[in-house]
């Protein structure tokens, strides 16, 4: 055999030992070589001694359950994170929270050379385990009833659940001793993508690491037919799909909208402001039965195509004054086309008093070429008003400070869908934990009232 | 992945509320005509505008 490490996979395969079962005499192979403590018999699930050359049968077990198939038979070769494996063990275990049976699967594969690492399963969600090569540094809470966070090579894992796991139906070679219905103090504490474990057995504690995997890098590891289980839920270190850090997130978000404002006040102390036309006119309606359509003075317009704003003023109360207004480039013949009313109405009901309109109306016209310019204006006003005087104010060069706003929002809006996306994530994660979210505020509440 | 496509989307907005500010873009809408001819000055009566007949609110409560 070579120094290195051979791949396992492809006929024909190494047995390293071949044995029968004393209950039913079914073959049984060893394939973890000397690592193997107990071994069951696929065909009655009798639990064998794999240390004793006579596989003495250390437990019986009737398999009610034996229609838990592993979605990874036995034997099945493939290489994880570069390394060769064999699936040599598998393990159904269930854990009873408010009466519900939660049930999860483990394999345990097996290199020669690397030793056992395991996957986990449960409900579509898949994880990559290995035992700790260090022992974690666990803080408890000032009771020290429950450990609240734990640490493993600089990393911090929050507490996520403890609950005690039962084997409830075991196959293949372990390297322990595996025993049906046997029960473990199992806590979990996370740290996305990544869990850590301590499984407590009357006085032995062991700890694990794990890292999660999706099901088709399993099915692509295994090489397995067909499609993997569809994940369902939020599993406990599933790592969330908005994998940012958010806060990090806001505060670009607070150093635009900085910017935004900087921007805004550069911007608005370059505008030139530059009033262009002013003047006041009357509407008579006996003068209207003639034609009413005026145009004023030519004013010119400089520099880059820019805004013009148009403001008119009528003191009207409870009447109404209407101007079709045209701005038209006496060069070019090319013309801006807008109507604008200006009406205002006040009262008093038994809801008290009310207005409604102003007396004032303001239009903002875009991108218009430097050029000379007129306005054409043809007012119409309510039948009951015999006359009114009304300002035209006419501006270049104004900011649009809509803009600002539309800017504004087109920052807040992927960080808020972000957020909320990670919100209802992490909810999702932490509500099937020792810690839901409700019962958080449920405790700083009711911890409130004590008080 | 998110943050760096946040930092250029961002740039890119205020890029752009820079440049339509600069190039005069505005929220109003408003008719655009080509080719108005120079006779409207001499007799604005000749000139059709497109709001003609508006119906105005004669409201209040």
């Amino acid at each position: 055999m070579s120094a290195d490490t051979p791949p396992l996979s492809g006929p024909p395969k190494p047995q390293a030992k071949g044995l029968n079962c004393p209950k039913c005499g079914a073959a049984i192979t060893l394939h973890s070589f000397g690592q193997a403590v107990t071994v069951v018999c696929a065909s009655c699930h009798c639990i064998l001694d794999a240390k004793d050359p006579n596989l003495a049968i250390l437990q019986q077990f009737e398999a009610a359950t034996r229609e838990v198939k592993p979605l990874i038979p036995l034997g099945t070769r493939g290489k994880l994170r570069g390394t060769d494996y064999e699936v040599i063990g598998f393990q159904r275990r269930s854990t009873t929270v408010d009466g519900i049976t939660y049930y999860w699967h483990e394999y345990l594969l097996f290199n020669p050379y690397k030793g056992i690492r395991y996957l986990s399963e449960y409900n579509g969600h898949w994880n990559d385990i290995s035992i700790c090569k260090t022992l974690p540094n666990v803080d408890h809470d000032m009771l020290g009833s429950s450990s609240l966070t734990a640490n493993y090579l600089g990393e911090t894992y929050k507490h996520f659940q403890s609950a005690d796991a039962n084997t409830d139906f075991v196959l293949g070679e372990f390297p322990w001793q595996v025993r049906v219905g046997e029960k473990a103090a199992v806590t979990d504490y996370v740290h996305p993508p990544r869990v850590l474990s301590s499984e407590k057995l009357d006085k032995e504690v062991t700890w694990s690491i794990g890292e999660y995997m999706y099901g088709r890098e399993i099915w692509d590891a295994f090489k397995l037919p067909g499609a993997p289980p569809e994940a369902m839920g939020v599993y406990e270190n599933q790592p969330s799909p908005v994998t940012i850090n958010v806060t990090g997130i806001w505060v670009a978000f607070a150093a635009f909208t900085v910017f935004l404002l900087a921007l805004m006040a550069f911007l608005d102390m370059r505008a030139k402001k530059e009033p262009v036309l002013h003047e006041t006119y009357l509407y008579n309606r006996a003068e209207a039965k003639n034609e009413t359509s005026f145009v004023t003075d030519v004013f010119e317009l400089t520099g880059h195509p820019s805004t013009v704003e148009v403001k008119t003023f009528a003191p009207v109360s409870n009447h109404w004054i209407y101007l079709n207004y045209a701005l038209i480039n006496q060069d070019t013949g090319q013309a801006w086309d807008f109507g604008r009313e200006v009406s205002y109405y006040s009262g008093y009901d038994s809801d008290g008093s009310w207005t409604e309109g102003k007396q004032s109306d303001t239009v903002v016209l875009p991108s218009v070429p430097p050029g000379h310019y007129y306005l054409r204006i043809e007012p119409e006003a309510d039948p009951s008003l015999s006359s009114i005087s009304y300002s035209v104010d006419v501006t270049h060069d104004v900011p649009v400070f809509g803009i600002y706003g539309l800017a504004f929002l087109a920052l807040l809006v992927p960080v808020v869908i972000i957020s909320f996306r990670a919100y209802t994530f992490e909810r999702s994660r932490w509500s099937e934990s020792d810690h839901p979210p409700m019962q958080l505020s449920n405790m700083s509440s009711s911890s409130g009232d004590d008080e | 992945m998110f943050r760096k496509f946040y930092l250029l989307y961002g740039a890119l907005v205020l890029s752009t509320a820079a440049f339509g500010q600069y190039r005069g873009w505005s929220l109003d809408t408003v008719n655009q005509l080509k080719n108005v001819p120079k006779s409207v000055r001499d007799n604005p009566g000749s000139y059709r505008t497109v709001y003609a007949g508006y119906h105005h609110y004669t409201g209040g409560k």
